[in-house]
């Protein structure tokens, strides 16, 4: 049979021309014998007269998928080994790819002869739907590839990578490769590296087998090195030498990489690669911004810069949310807690004020941000005291020169502001997460002063307690010089209001009027100053705020001098008469002792203990408590002011004498007895004691309801009092707080608990 | 013609009306509250320990009074609950005052209801719950008997030692 012969000729014939099919066949052989034109063709024409073209062609592409699946990929993937050295990766990378390369050229060379064999054949028939067969193959590797992936090979590719960004980083280098340890000028890695991104290229391969390892490895690389750029450096701008970088350094290195890519998607593969670049640039950056954002707002005003870099990046970003938890978050680790002094709490929420406002100037973000830290501020005591008295300090201070900048407080924020209609074109709308039924205009305009009196939502308290502090500023300086006192108050008038600051205008007119009564009086024929000259200050009790009540009785010869000045004043003065606060001035004296004089000024209590030793040498503590009317322990207290400066002395347990000579006995000075701290002590009845005169109030309030209401739980009281006796600037009474005013109350009889009730005695 | 209005137009102008109403009653009502308030802070100052009164729940407008039986009458240590319903008007109306303790009295009525012309035509802006209070305990001691409310009482009032029994006997009914 002739056609037996001619089938075995035809399958040799066949086998020649396509290697692959013996199996064997090694793809490291060089095919390079030349293709026989005639054989082929005569092979050709006897599969295409039987009609098998295509069985051949199949079994040509499973061949191929066979040696690819059995030799190449696992070849390939046994150049991936997990190496300790870095460096190693690269040449791991490298080598596995030139290998890989080699095979595919070798396939490639049989998938050019199948073209040829198709277009004899005229095979319509595709392989894998791919028009072109040598994209067939390389769809065929790369499924091989990836159906075999390695673990570790995103390590190596990594390796592989970084080296050659590190390279690639100007920064990175010092004139020597980091690979191969040479001179940059002899080293030739870089040209392996971009002949290995051109293998990949061609095999289409870079994209799928390196493309998500790039982006990781890329990410963390720019994270990095936004972190080292930006730690801890708050005074310039980042924001567009990071951009620069991020073009001249990586996307040039990208584009370097994808140039390989054929066709015109490596453009765009590099553009999108640019743009979630970018993002992530912005991304990062923000969020490194705002893990330092209380550090950022400390530093205000130097830290300017950082900021406004954040609100250039917030609006790229999503990031508002997290700036808003971690910024709380923050305030409440490092601020709102005991160990923060109120002062401090203050500064950093003015800088807080301050900054943000930079970042969202609708006010808004504050708004949130703040809120915890307003709440803190009014469970803080002396929050108020903190606030007025740096509001008028002396030396740079924050709050002084905001209120020399001068602006009405609003408290009530539904006051009209006329819309400032010249700027309407720079007019932004409120966040979307705005709160609609507040004003914001309200929000944008509140100034820091502003914002402050706002913690406690009324400007009576603040005056209040300026008021207070100007008290106790007056008498402890005794000084007539009220000039920088009127200046503030001028300033604070501006803000506050008149009416509000009535009284304190009359406070200060009142050490005006002292100094002239004075004089006066010191000229009066009737007045005769014995050996203590004196002059009063006259203060009105209306407008002072009240004093703190101690009682002391002075000693006659200062009695009868106040007696006398006081007729002297009802004489000027007609209906009016003086009410002397004994315990309130200052005292020159000058204490003459056997071997030294002291000159000191004292309070009156001290003066008073020393004039009633110049009487007798040795008193009992408990006798001259008796004359002097002042409680023993107060009085050892005072005296030990005494025995810190050497003069008086306990001989035995509550006696003391004066201590005349002070040589021999140089040893029993007790410095660290007491050193007085009178000065810092307030004259006015402190704010617990003014609580309690509030509640003092309420305490008619619920006797009235008790009264007509027989009895009533708790929370029942509580709600009563809020509705109908918490008006006005009065400071509302917490349960709690009520709880334990009711239960004194209940201790003193005055108020009957049983079952949760409260009731009124019989 | 009128029919060619829009409806619409009419709706809404009517809308507005209510609407100005409304505005009306609640800004008066706050005038109201607001003098009850003042009210009742003074008369919690006074300190005044014979007369009180304080709103009864969360309603300003409905309180209640206690006053202390008047010194030197059969009404002495006895005490007394009142309830006040202050109207809308208020004070240009008077409040609705009435007993809720049983109190035997000739102006006095079985439901509580009192006799008493400040409380009905007499009545004026200038009084307020402290001297409706006194008024009352002023009524106590010297009752109008020539217009009773409570006849028997009226009888009685000329026999102290007997009347003073039924205040007794009313009061301890409560």
């Amino acid at each position: 049979m002739t056609s037996a012969v001619d089938y075995k000729g035809a399958w040799n014939s066949i086998k020649k021309v396509f290697p692959i099919l013996e199996d064997a066949y090694t793809l490291y052989q060089l095919e390079d014998e030349p293709l026989l034109k005639n054989e082929f063709c005569e092979a050709i024409d006897f599969i295409k007269n039987i009609g098998l073209s295509k069985t051949i062609q199949d079994l040509i592409v499973s061949k191929i998928e066979q040696r690819l699946r059995d030799e190449v990929a696992p070849e390939f993937w046994s150049y991936f080994k997990k190496s300790e050295n870095d460096n190693k990766g690269f040449k791991q990378f490298y080598n596995a790819v030139k290998s890989l390369y080699d095979c595919y050229k070798q396939l490639d060379h049989t998938i050019s002869k199948l073209e040829l064999f198709r277009q004899a054949t005229q095979l319509e028939a595709l392989v894998y739907n791919e028009k072109c067969v040598h994209d067939a193959l390389r769809l065929i590797l790369k499924a091989t590839l990836l159906s075999q992936l390695n673990l570790d090979y995103q390590i190596v590719v990594m390796n592989f990578y970084e080296t050659a960004l590190k390279m690639e980083d100007a920064e990175e280098n010092d004139g020597q490769c980091i690979i191969c340890l040479q001179e940059s000028l002899h080293c030739n890695c870089l040209h392996l590296f971009q002949e290995t991104n051109r293998k990949l290229g061609d095999m289409t391969l870079l994209e799928p087998l390196v493309g998500q390892t790039l982006t990781n490895l890329i990410y963390s690389y720019v994270h990095a090195h936004i972190q080292k750029i930006c730690k801890d450096s708050f005074d310039s701008s980042f924001i567009s030498v990071l951009e620069k970088w991020l073009q001249n350094v990586v996307i040039n290195w990208l584009r370097k990489i994808y140039c390989y890519t054929s066709g015109p998607n490596s453009e765009f593969l590099v553009d999108m690669f640019d743009k979630k670049l970018v993002n992530y640039l912005y991304n990062s950056y923000t969020k490194i911004r705002i893990d330092q954002l209380f550090n950022i707002i400390i530093e205000y005003p130097e830290s300017l810069p950082a900021l406004e870099d954040l609100r250039v990046c917030l609006p790229r970003t999503d990031l508002k949310p997290l700036l808003t938890k971690k910024l709380q978050k923050a305030m409440e680790t490092r601020l709102l807690h005991p160990g923060v002094s109120t002062p401090d709490v203050l500064t950093a929420y003015i800088a807080a004020i301050r900054s943000l406002r930079v970042l969202d100037p609708t006010g808004l973000l504050l708004e949130t941000v703040t809120q915890p830290v307003h709440q803190y501020l009014r469970s803080r005591e002396d929050t108020v005291r903190c606030v007025v008295s740096s509001l008028t300090e002396e030396g740079p201070n924050d709050l002084a020169e905001e209120l020399v900048r001068g602006e009405a407080v609003q408290v009530d924020e539904n006051t009209p502001v006329d819309e400032d209609s010249e700027n309407w074109e720079t007019w932004v709308p409120d966040p979307i997460d705005a709160i609609p039924s507040k004003s914001s205009v309200y929000r944008r305009t509140s100034d820091i002063i502003s914002m402050l009196v706002n913690v406690y939502g009324s400007k009576e308290l603040f005056v209040n307690e300026y008021r207070t502090l100007l008290a106790d500023r007056l008498l402890t300086q005794y000084s007539c010089d009220t000039e920088k006192e009127i200046r503030y108050l001028e300033l604070l008038k501006l803000r506050f209001g008149d009416s509000q600051l009535h009284y304190c205008e009359v406070m200060l007119k009142d050490i005006a009027d002292s100094k002239r009564i004075n004089q006066h009086i010191k000229q009066d024929p009737e007045y005769t100053e014995s050996d203590v000259p004196m002059s009063a200050m006259i203060v009105s009790a209306q407008f002072w705020p009240p004093f703190k009540e101690e009682k002391l009785e002075l000693h006659d010869q200062l009695v009868t001098q106040m007696k006398s000045y006081t007729s002297a004043f009802e004489t000027l003065k007609g209906s009016r008469t003086l009410c002397w606060k004994n315990h309130l001035g200052v005292v020159d004296i000058e204490i003459e002792l056997a071997d030294r004089t002291l000159n000191l000024s004292v309070s009156p209590i001290q003066a008073t203990i020393m004039m009633y030793f110049q009487d007798k040498h040795t008193w009992e503590l408990e006798e001259l408590s008796k004359v002097m009317q002042c409680p023993p322990t107060i009085l050892r207290r005072k005296i030990g002011f005494w025995q810190s400066h050497g003069i008086l002395t306990e001989t035995k347990a509550d006696v003391f004498c004066v201590q005349e000579d002070l040589e021999n006995k140089d040893s029993n000075i007790q410095e660290d007895i007491f050193v007085e701290d009178y000065e810092s002590e307030s004259a006015m009845a402190s704010a617990q004691d003014q609580r309690e005169e509030e509640l003092q109030t309420f305490w008619s309030y619920i006797v009235g309801m008790l009264m007509n209401l027989d009895t009533l739980p708790l929370d029942r009281i509580h709600q009563m009092l809020k509705m109908f006796a918490f008006q006005g600037p009065t400071i509302e009474c917490s349960l709690q707080e009520l709880k334990v005013f009711l239960d004194r109350k209940v201790r003193e009889h005055q108020l009957i608990y049983s079952n949760g009730y409260y009731k009124l005695p019989k | 013609m009128a029919q060619n209005v829009n409806p619409f137009y009419e709706q809404q102008a009517g809308a507005t009306k209510q609407n100005d109403n409304a505005k009306k009653t609640s800004n008066d009502s706050h005038a109201v509250t607001k003098r009850l308030h003042k009210e009742l802070m003074t008369l919690m100052m006074s300190q005044e320990k014979n007369i009180s009164a304080f709103p009864e729940g969360e309603n300003l407008f409905k309180w209640i009074g206690t006053i202390m039986g008047p010194k030197d009458t059969v009404y002495e240590t006895l005490k007394f609950k009142l309830s006040f319903q202050f109207p809308n008007s208020y004070p240009y109306t008077a409040p609705v005052v009435k007993f809720v303790t049983p109190c035997f009295h000739p102006n006095v009525d079985t439901s509580g209801n009192i006799c008493l012309d400040i409380l009905k035509d007499k009545w004026s802006a200038l009084y307020d719950v402290r001297t409706i209070l006194l008024s009352i305990q002023a009524l106590l001691g010297e009752p109008n008997i020539d217009s009773p409310l409570n006849a028997l009482a009226a009888e009685k009032w000329q026999k102290q030692d007997e009347y003073k029994k039924h205040v007794l006997d009313t009061y301890k009914e409560a």
